[in-house]
């Protein structure tokens, strides 16, 4: 083979598509098993299956990273219930530590990668507006308009409003018409079952299909064991599988390999591809693999409205988006470092990790029905993005402890930074005075969750502070490369998939 | 990878108002069912005992009600019998390692014996009154001496659930004047 793909996710699959259409042989090997848009079942329940089911990973730390709801686990990987949220990142985010002192420096700048995002943009399709979106770093326009405001978004932009804050569409690789042979989305918000329509960019629809369509394949329930390399250490020389169920491993030689397994898994596997070259495991000469893992703070506010606000209409990414806290020093005063944007009005159902019944889990017995029928058309809800600041010990490790294919098990510990901490605290405190402003009957918040997953495999400039360069290629192994949100070394305050998609656009150039 | 490639009418037509079914084992062959039919027409359980059955169904009343007359027992019985990656557990979301049983049968453990040394009677036989104040406290993470797994986390799983099999099919959603409006409804009856 020219290539072996580590995984049938987000940037997976775009760069299997990218070598593929050069004529390149690909394989995608896939952990998980085949799914196809047929069956991707509108329920919560049935949503769950499409979520992380590999070997267990082991989470420590005061701010569990959440991998068993963010990881994804077959065809598309965690794209395929993902919910389609591409804001870009700011300049800033690229450059916190020359500016501001904290946090890590890329060692690219935005100006670099804005081509990337345009070109991804164009061929996924992002609905949006990016005048009224005035935070928005320089880039082309979005291909779509933007998608519908519900009741729900009308309510909370009102609160923004009355406090002098804007509001904007939400940049959602959504459709809002038709695009590319793509049906317009329906806003029936079932995002985290995955679309089956084709409205929403996941691999499924944009870039497998390219990849098959150039002759690549793709090998589900076959999961990479180990990163194999040269005798003399400086190649690696392709990889080593082992077949779910019956467990029979093989090897597929290839010139060029690329890990694009998530963020846990891809250093658990270069970790545990440690040689006699590599004792302590591939890009890992300086002690970095696996370091710097990152993990978004969601910041939850709720609240009820005398108006009927159709909380299940929309896409389940939200309807609005606010980023007046995105410059990093904003909330300096209460302690708080780093950005945070506001994802206004995301479709709910009634139950779920996301759900309207989750939001108030101490209530049970009789309290649970009203509050069901009154949320079901009054309730209105809002998630910041908070930004988590780089801490080198927030990190993966393997453990002694095998899985049942007898491969290492990866541990991952995480913490947050005071200052993220505080940030998440400004966030809610924020949030609650603009539902105050809306006129909310009651208002709550939710527990700090944790969304996506990103560091562990930091590119940067000195192979002493990171595992691999600006395209995601391993320090000192010229033709393995690392893709996806793992390479970030600073989270920054929005959702990553696109910036992923960047890179990997930008990486697969090179390649 | 082949793709069965199905227009946005077609999939806005499939199989509205179909029902939550299950695959239930009865009289040696397989029937698909609602989890409250399996309830109402007692299909033997297959990895809980009657008692922890018994116990969630309390249980799972008691937290959410209805919930018992949803089939919440049949329902998480059915999931704890199927392979971890076709689980639609809320359970597999909160980093606790599958499989899931022993997890559920420790709590339901420590829930009969926080029962029995309060009020010398197993959870599902607690007078009305008993357990509405045994359920405050549990509810409040103040049972004293549990023995279980953490008791905010059984709390919430236990929650969860009976939310699940009351508010999470397609009936739940039209309880609430909730429009189901799914792509792909779940999975009817296939004639098995």
């Amino acid at each position: 083979m020219d290539a072996v793909v580590v995984g049938s996710g987000a940037t997976g699959s775009l760069i299997a598509a990218r070598l593929a259409e050069r004529g390149k042989k690909v394989v995608i090997l896939e952990a998980g098993p085949e799914r196809k848009r047929s069956d991707l079942v509108s329920s919560t329940l049935w949503a769950r299956r499409l979520k992380w089911s590999g070997a267990r990973v082991i989470e420590t730390g005061s701010r569990p990273v959440g991998h068993g709801f963010n990881a994804g686990f077959g065809t598309g990987g965690s794209a395929t219930h993902h919910y389609a949220v591409w804001p870009r990142l700011h300049e800033d985010d690229f450059r916190m530590r020359s500016r501001f002192g904290r946090g890590l420096d890329w060692p690219i700048s935005y100006d670099e990668l804005r081509p990337y995002y345009d070109k991804v943009q164009l061929e996924a399709g992002i609905s949006g507006d990016a005048v009224q979106e005035s935070w928005r770093p320089p880039g082309a326009p979005y291909p779509m308009g933007p998608v519908p405001v519900f009741g729900q978004g009308k309510v909370i932009a009102r609160g923004f409003e009355k406090l002098g804050r804007k509001t904007a569409p939400l940049p959602l690789a959504v459709t809002s018409a038709p695009y590319n042979g793509r049906a317009a989305c329906i806003w029936d918000g079932w995002c985290d079952a995955g679309c089956p329509i084709g409205a929403l960019a996941n691999p499924l629809t944009i870039h497998l299909p390219k990849a098959f369509a150039a002759g690549a394949t793709l090998h589900h329930a076959t999961r990479v064991t180990r990163v194999l390399t040269s005798d003399d250490g400086a190649r690696v020389t392709g990889v080593e599988y082992a077949q779910e169920g019956s467990g029979a491993r093989g090897k597929i030689e290839a010139d060029l390999v690329v890990l694009a397994a998530f963020s846990i898994e891809n250093p658990r596997l270069l970790l545990a591809s440690a040689s006699s070259r590599h004792p302590l495991g591939l890009g890992n000469a300086h002690d970095m693999l696996g370091r710097y893992i990152m993990s978004h703070s969601a910041g939850l506010v709720f609240g009820f409205f005398e108006e009927r606000t159709e909380p299940y209409m929309g896409a389940f990414g939200g309807q609005l988006v606010n980023q007046d806290s995105y410059p990093k020093e904003t909330h300096a005063q209460r302690g708080g470092f780093g950005s945070y944007q506001w994802m206004i009005a995301q479709a709910v159902k009634p139950n779920d990790l996301l759900g309207i019944s989750t939001t108030r889990p101490d209530l049970h017995g009789d309290a649970v029905a009203p509050f069901m029928k009154r949320a079901a058309q009054h309730f209105a809800g809002m998630t910041a993005v908070v930004e988590d600041l780089p801490v080198a010990d927030n990190r993966v490790t393997l453990l002694n402890e095998r899985d049942a294919q007898g491969e290492p098990i990866a541990s991952v510990a995480h913490d947050a930074a005071p200052e993220s901490t505080k940030l998440w605290e400004a966030a809610v405190a924020e949030g609650k005075e603009v539902f105050a402003a809306a006129g909310a009957q009651e208002i709550w918040s939710g527990a700090r969750g944790a969304m996506h997953i990103m560091g562990g495999t930091i590119m940067g400039r000195d192979p002493r502070a990171s595992v691999t360069d600006s395209y995601g290629r391993v320090h000192g192994l010229a033709n393995l490369y690392v893709a996806g949100p793992g390479l970030f070394p600073t989270s920054g305050g929005v959702n990553p998939t696109f910036t992923a998609l960047a890179l990997a656009q930008r990486a697969a150039q090179k390649m | 990878m082949s793709e069965t490639s199905l227009s946005r009418r077609e999939f806005m037509h499939r199989g509205a108002g179909a029902a939550l079914l299950l695959p239930f084992i009865v009289g040696g062959c397989e029937k698909r069912m609602t989890a409250a039919e399996a309830a109402r027409t007692e299909v033997p359980l297959r990895t809980l005992t009657i008692g922890e059955g018994s116990a969630l169904s309390r249980l799972g009343s008691l937290l959410v009600p209805g919930s018992s007359e949803a089939g919440l027992a049949h329902y998480i019985d059915h999931q704890l019998s199927v392979p971890a990656g076709e689980n639609m557990l809320m359970i597999r979301y909160l980093g606790v390692p599958a499989p899931f049983t022993g997890f559920y049968r420790s709590g339901l453990k420590a829930l009969n014996a926080a029962a029995r040394q309060r009020h010398d009677a197993d959870f599902d036989a607690l007078t009305a009154e008993q357990a509405q104040t045994f359920l405050a406290d549990f509810a409040a993470g103040k049972i004293a001496d549990w023995q279980g797994p953490p008791l905010p986390l059984f709390y919430f799983v236990a929650r969860t659930d009976a939310i699940d099999v009351v508010y999470g099919t397609e009936q739940g959603f039209a309880s609430l004047d909730v429009p189901y409006m799914p792509h792909i409804a779940p999975p009817s009856n296939w004639g098995a």
